[in-house]
């Protein structure tokens, strides 16, 4: 692939960033993606933008649409805020750890590794949100004993279901460590790690799967607030390349969620899928030298 | 002779879920938050663009504008001085700021509902970010 953006006007340079903000914010609102995925690999391989720049443009990608999205899901009270917040606790430290470890990969220079890294995780998304959401419920297991001290339970009301449903989390400790994990991913390479996220909130903490994708989105704000800090006090984050994508992006996502929820499904995804694993591979082979 | 019974473990008092206002602040803080931000630097590109003729895309990924704002003393004067550069800077730290600002809040319901271990937690992850933002990162650069 070639880059095609290298020296242009810087007006001309800026409206292109908010057509690619406005194109990733609408096909990460679609397929749940999220942005950040789709803008990292391109605005390096199409506008020629050093690697922790655009990890530092994904995470204000982050920020100016979980803001938007994850408002809805506190206002709709399917965020559970008293898990997220106890979780942040785990991905706040590891978006800390991941930046700081991406900042000094460059300053090693050793952005070829980052490149390789940042391929073989936009590749390991695809398995997650290939596989099949649980549309049933949980089965009621037992809350931990830290989850019953801090009261980790609720209850939503599902519209499709039309009744109101209990929860409990349970098995907090393992999710506390994926949790870490998710956000040391996020951290590193400036994405959402949803899908990590959600995983923990399903599989370990046993949430159903509405409450784990409303309370993931509502943690990612503040994973993303932690690699952000980190970025943008070291100077990663050029904001003549950051604003343009965060107001395409947010516009994006807005259109994603108000004006097409009809193409919200599974379908969408997997026609996209293909396109990440391709900007994936392109990333990898990037990092091995190859044109 | 029977023993007797062994005194029952009391259970834990049940948790009041957080109170609805929790719910309204916190969606009002993160669409203020996100309004502001994209409105600063929205406002702050097109100054940017307009006082730069002549840049390219080339000139600004040799560098960033902004390295010279990132310090309190710098983007106060920047600001003062009406510089796009540190309005921009600006609009980024309020964009940063917003999940901060509600992590803040978060402690303070928990607070006020004297919830201890869930205070302590909030005020762990709102140190975290602090320590992230005005630590870590200057001491990387």
């Amino acid at each position: 692939m070639v880059r095609l953006w290298v020296a242009v006007d810087l007006a001309l340079f800026v409206v292109l960033l908010v057509l690619l903000g406005v194109a990733a914010g609408l096909v990460g609102s679609l397929t749940g993606l999220g942005g950040a995925v789709v803008v990292i690999p391109l605005l390096v391989i199409l506008f020629g933008v050093p690697v922790p720049i655009a990890i530092g443009t994904g995470f204000v990608t982050i920020l100016a649409t979980s803001s938007t999205t994850g408002a809805a899901y506190v206002r709709d009270r399917l965020s559970d805020l008293r898990i997220g917040m106890f979780l942040e606790i785990a991905t706040v430290p590891g978006a800390l750890i991941g930046a700081t470890a991406t900042v000094f990969l460059t300053h090693a220079n050793l952005e070829s590794a980052l490149f390789i890294a940042l391929g073989v995780v936009l590749l390991a998304i695809i398995p997650g949100s290939l596989a099949r959401r649980h549309i049933e419920l949980p089965e009621a297991i037992p809350p931990d004993a830290r989850a019953r001290r801090l009261g980790l339970t609720g209850e939503y009301h599902d519209n499709v279901l039309d009744r109101d449903v209990p929860y409990q989390a349970t098995r907090t400790a393992p999710a506390l460590g994926v949790m870490f994990g998710a956000g040391a991913v996020s951290g590193m390479f400036g994405i959402g790690g949803g899908v990590f996220k959600v995983l923990a909130l399903e599989r370990f903490l046993n949430l159903p799967m509405k409450v784990a994708t409303a309370t993931s989105n509502f943690m990612i704000g503040v994973t993303a607030a932690a690699g952000a800090g980190v970025m943008l006090s070291a100077g990663y984050v050029n904001p003549v390349v950051a604003a343009p994508v965060a107001l395409g992006t947010a516009f994006g996502a807005y259109l994603g969620s108000r004006v097409l929820p009809g193409l919200q499904n599974r379908t969408v995804r997997l026609l996209f899928l293909p396109v990440i694993a391709a900007l994936a591979i392109e990333v990898i082979l990037r990092g091995f030298g190859l044109p | 002779m029977t023993r007797p019974d062994p005194p029952e473990t009391p259970a834990p008092p049940p948790v009041k879920p957080l109170p609805d206002e929790a719910y309204v602040r916190m969606t009002l803080v993160l669409r203020l938050g996100l309004g502001l931000s994209l409105a600063i630097l929205l406002a702050s590109l097109v100054a940017y663009i307009v006082s730069h003729p002549g840049a390219t895309s080339a000139s600004v990924l040799s560098g960033n504008p902004i390295l010279g704002y990132l310090s309190l003393p710098g983007i106060g004067s920047g600001l003062a001085s009406g510089s796009a550069e540190a309005f921009l800077t600006l609009g980024l730290v309020v964009l940063v700021a917003t999940p901060i600002v509600r992590v803040l809040s978060g402690f303070y319901y928990f607070h006020r509902a004297g919830e201890r271990e869930m205070t302590a937690i909030t005020l762990g992850v709102f140190a975290l970010l602090l320590v992230g933002l005005l630590v870590i990162g200057p001491l990387v650069r």
